[in-house]
């Protein structure tokens, strides 16, 4: 049933270093499929991409992660700039050279982990200033500073740098500074670049729950013309329902053959949202860290492994998941884990942690794969209400964001 | 992980010596080959992988499939399964509650499924880890004290026999009254250590289920043969040469100490053909050497996941390479990956090794995940350091194929050319918690430093502050030591002091 709403012909756009192709457009929705195409391979999307903060994915190997399907995983500029260094990603020649990792990687600009991770941060137009977590020695990340190291570690995609303000700040004037220095900053991102041809930078739209903002900065940011667009600022404890209109205020402004990256969103039920607003990629590392809490994602919600119901739990982790702890041990590559060995270990031994960031990380990718085929299917609609109907008892305890951002793009979950 | 296909043997366990000692050769070492029904076949000398509450510590069971062709079997002590929680001491330990495997996994043990141990990997069961903290109360005349999750508890003789009926390990060891401590018990807790073991065992082999139900999957029985001399058990040894050798219902012997067995074989031929495994833990491969010396068929090795946890790498082969002609030092027995030497070296972490740390990464990367503290450093230390020892026996094995004389001088090139001790790592080692570190007395002084602190000046560590003001006095790298003095003179909270001299350093480049 392929090519049931496939496109009268396969759009597609080009720039220097990335291929995209839109493959399929849900005749409800506003979801796309696509396949983006890098330097290190193509990738479907929408998509999720697992958070490989210092270039590794959380004790995992990189096979391990190729064999969950991931074609494109996430280092953070922040931490890589820490440790190693540019110097040794200099030396070694980037960050797929240091990890081992054949396919695409995608580094973020490291303003977050300024903001989120230093409470001591300033920002001023020259760039942010910060204190080392190290030593306290001073320290500066300018634009310039950041495309320097996202060169250094060789990533697919590279972020600008953005002003980055929570978006529950009341502070209009600040925000408004945010967003225009965030096009500044942009500029300069873009001058500094020095591969172009082989690495794509993305611009960050800013202007934080200002819907009338955040239009104004898509207009500024897309007339300059990245090979990819992300939206900024959000999963910064905003309500969901204000996440949602900003989402959809900004897909709705964007250009068709681009790809469009939400930052920091990943749980499933804000994925399988986004994609119908018209987002294509996320990230996220909740899906790895809650792994190593104990945690598995299954389709029926989050199973928390340490709890005693699962002592004497011989089943899979998720009956019918297909990752590699989840298949029936008789299947080729499959280890035949079981709740009660996971229960065993939690917490315990870091091999439990290995085997839930396996299945959550499977899980995450497979929901995308499954929304995509949805997509390109035409039946995306009938896929969300399914997705929802699993996760919770009743349609009275839908989430109320959920119910108004999915009904503002044609589709009703309480409809019968 | 499919199983093998080929049928199993007739006999459930054979071993065979390949190349027996000679008498009065010197050196009692000798090539053998240990087969089970539906595992993978393992030649002798060799080693078995330690196991942590039924996992290799850092390795999933597919790597473990994957990336450990050179080990043929695990050891996990049963303590590992048996807690009993506070709020649910009264329930049975999940585990003897596991499945069986589908008809056409019958090689799948329950051990094996709970664990999910790959098929191919032998395991051996005894009543402990390795090694087993001391307890703190001694064993009576029907139980032993064991060490959970959940504190200490007794384990009796029947429920242990309960356990190896219920989990079917391939290999079993009967429980031994140990004392687990360093020290040489006293003559008169030695006699009794041997009483006990030897009433112990014969109780065993009079219940061992596997005897009366021809249908249930055969386990080995490996029978304890105790630290104490010679001459203390001697009585145990000749019931096990005499009641349980015969009747083949004795499969081999585990040595708690390897120099019982000079006396052991002299005095008792039959136990001679037995395969030995030794839980001695020799501490290095100068004493595993001895051990293969003394006639020792397996190993289990505990300091290798010590040695990962180290950050080292192993780097020693069997037989050493040949001696450089300018050097007359020592070759160290692994490197230290945490030595900031290693930072961007793309080489493998040994030459030739076909493991996969070093076919897929290098030193530069390894040396980044533990510096980063990334679990998997650990990972690729622990596949690589096992590929070296498997790598160790294999050669081991060619040298004594060769010849009592080649092996004793490949024996002495060895010794000759290695450092008798593993480098100390200076690496920040994964967090140890969980009870099986506790030791007796006052707690450890913390391995790691805090990764986190107030900022400010009281946050560096006094040997940091130290190491900074050398900087600064001794003038080096001027600019550097500027923006030092800056850094330590100036408040914490001043962010924007020398703003220009900053935006030259450059981000990320922390100063030191």
């Amino acid at each position: 049933m392929w090519p049931v709403r496939r496109m009268a012909s396969t759009m597609s756009a080009s720039s220097a270093a990335l291929r995209f192709d839109l493959i399929a457009k849900c005749s409800t929705t506003r979801a796309r499929a696509s396949v983006m195409t890098l330097p290190h391979g193509p990738v479907n999307l929408p998509l999720f991409m697992p958070v490989a903060t210092q270039a590794s994915l959380k004790g995992i190997t990189p096979e391990q992660l190729e064999d969950t399907g991931c074609r494109l995983c996430l280092n953070n500029t922040y931490h890589l700039g820490l440790k190693p260094g540019q110097e040794v990603l200099d030396a070694v020649g980037g960050a797929h050279k240091l990890q081992g990792w054949k396919h695409n990687i995608l580094t973020d600009s490291g303003g977050f982990q300024m903001v989120s991770l230093l409470k001591l941060a300033t920002v001023t137009e020259e760039g942010v200033r910060f204190l080392s977590p190290h030593d306290g020695t001073p320290m500066l990340l300018t634009p310039e500073h950041s495309i320097s190291l996202q060169n250094s570690i060789g990533s697919d995609i590279i972020m600008q740098l953005d002003d980055v303000l929570v978006t529950t700040s009341p502070d209009l004037a600040r925000m408004r500074e945010a967003m225009e220095r965030s096009v500044r900053w942009l500029d300069r991102c873009i001058a500094a670049h020095k591969n172009p041809h082989s690495q794509n930078m993305f611009c960050i739209i800013q202007g934080g729950l200002d819907l009338d903002m955040r239009r104004e900065c898509c207009r500024e940011m897309v007339a300059r013309d990245t090979p990819g667009i992300a939206i900024g600022g959000l999963s910064g404890g905003e309500a969901k329902d204000d996440f949602c209109r900003v989402v959809a205020a900004c897909t709705e402004q964007l250009p068709d053959l681009k790809p469009r990256y939400v930052m920091g969103i990943g749980y499933p039920e804000d994925l399988v949202v986004s994609v119908a607003l018209g987002a294509d990629m996320f990230d996220c590392v909740w899906p790895t860290r809650t792994a190593r809490f104990g945690n598995a994602i299954t389709k029926h919600g989050m199973l928390n492994m340490k709890r005693e119901m699962f002592a004497a739990d011989f089943g899979p982790i998720e009956e019918g998941c297909g990752c590699a702890c989840c298949r029936p041990i008789e299947e080729e590559g499959a280890m035949g884990i079981t709740r009660a060995f996971v229960h065993h270990n939690a917490a315990k031994e870091t091999v439990a942690a290995h085997l839930l960031t396996i299945h959550n990380v499977y899980y995450q990718l497979n929901l995308m794969r499954e929304a995509r085929e949805a997509i390109i299917e035409d039946k995306y609609p009938a896929f969300v209400k399914e997705f929802f109907a699993r996760l919770y008892p009743d349609r009275q305890s839908f989430p109320s964001w959920a119910v108004s951002a999915l009904r503002g793009v044609g589709i009703d979950l309480l409809e019968t | 992980m499919t199983i093998d296909s080929q049928e199993p043997p007739a006999a459930a366990m054979t071993f065979e010596i390949l190349k027996a000692a000679v008498r009065d050769a010197p050196t009692a070492a000798r090539l053998g080959r240990l087969a089970l029904a539906g595992r993978r076949t393992v030649e002798t000398p060799n080693s078995f992988a330690n196991t942590s509450r039924g996992v290799v510590p850092h390795l999933t069971p597919d790597n473990v499939n994957k990336h450990m062709h050179g080990v043929g079997g695990t050891y996990m002590g049963l303590e590992d399964f048996i807690e009993r929680p506070q709020i649910y001491t009264q329930r049975s330990p999940p585990i003897y509650d596991t499945p069986p495997a589908s008809p056409a996994l019958h090689h799948r043990r329950a051990l094996h499924s709970f664990t999910a141990m790959p098929s191919s990997i032998i395991t051996v069961m005894g009543a402990r880890r390795l090694p087993a903290v001391p307890a703190p109360t001694g064993n009576t005349n029907t139980t032993m004290s064991v060490f959970t999750s959940t504190g200490f508890q007794l384990l009796s003789t029947k429920e242990y026999m309960h356990a190896v009926d219920a989990l079917r390990p391939d290999i079993v060891i009967p429980m031994a009254d140990l004392t687990d401590k360093a020290i040489t018990p006293t003559s008169k807790r030695a006699v009794r250590m041997a009483e006990r073991t030897d009433e112990w065992v014969t109780d065993w082999f009079r219940q061992l289920p596997s005897a009366s139900d021809p249908d249930l999957p055969p386990t080995a029985t490996f029978a304890p043969v105790l630290p104490i001399p010679y001459s203390m058990q001697w009585e145990y040894l000749e019931r096990l040469s005499e009641d349980y050798a015969p009747t083949s219902q004795l499969s081999g012997l585990a040595l708690y100490d390897a120099d019982v067995l000079p006396d052991l074989t002299s005095s008792y031929a039959n136990l001679a053909p037995l395969p030995r495994l030794s839980l001695s833990a020799p501490a290095t491969p100068h004493h595993i050497l001895r051990q293969i010396s003394l006639g020792v068929d397996l190993f289990v090795l505990p300091f290798l996941n010590a040695v990962s946890d180290s950050g080292l790498a192993l780097t020693f082969t069997f037989p050493p390479p040949p001696p450089l002609p300018s050097s007359s030092s020592l070759l160290p027995l692994g490197i230290d990956l945490s030595h900031p030497s290693n930072a961007t070296s793309l080489t493998p972490l040994l030459d030739s090794c076909p493991c996969y740390a070093c076919t897929s990464h290098h030193r530069a990367f390894i040396t980044h995940l533990l510096s980063a503290r990334e679990m998997l450093g650990w990972t690729l230390l622990q596949t690589h350091n096992h590929a070296v020892l498997a790598s160790f026996f294999a050669g081991v094995r060619t040298a004594l194929a060769a010849g009592p004389e080649a092996y004793q001088d490949a024996c002495r090139k060895f010794s000759a050319a290695y450092e008798p001790e593993l480098p100390a790592g200076t690496g920040e080692k994964p967090r140890a918690r969980g009870y099986q570190f506790r030791t007796e007395g006052a707690a450890p002084a913390k391995k790691n430093k805090p990764a986190w602190g107030k900022l400010g000046a009281d946050f560096l560590v006094d040997g940091e502050k130290q190491d900074k003001e050398k900087v600064v006095d001794s003038g080096a790298a001027a600019a550097d030591a500027e923006i030092e003095v800056v850094a330590l003179q100036t408040s914490p909270h001043d962010v924007d002091a020398l703003a220009d001299k900053l935006a030259q350093k450059g981000f990320a480049e922390v100063a030191n």
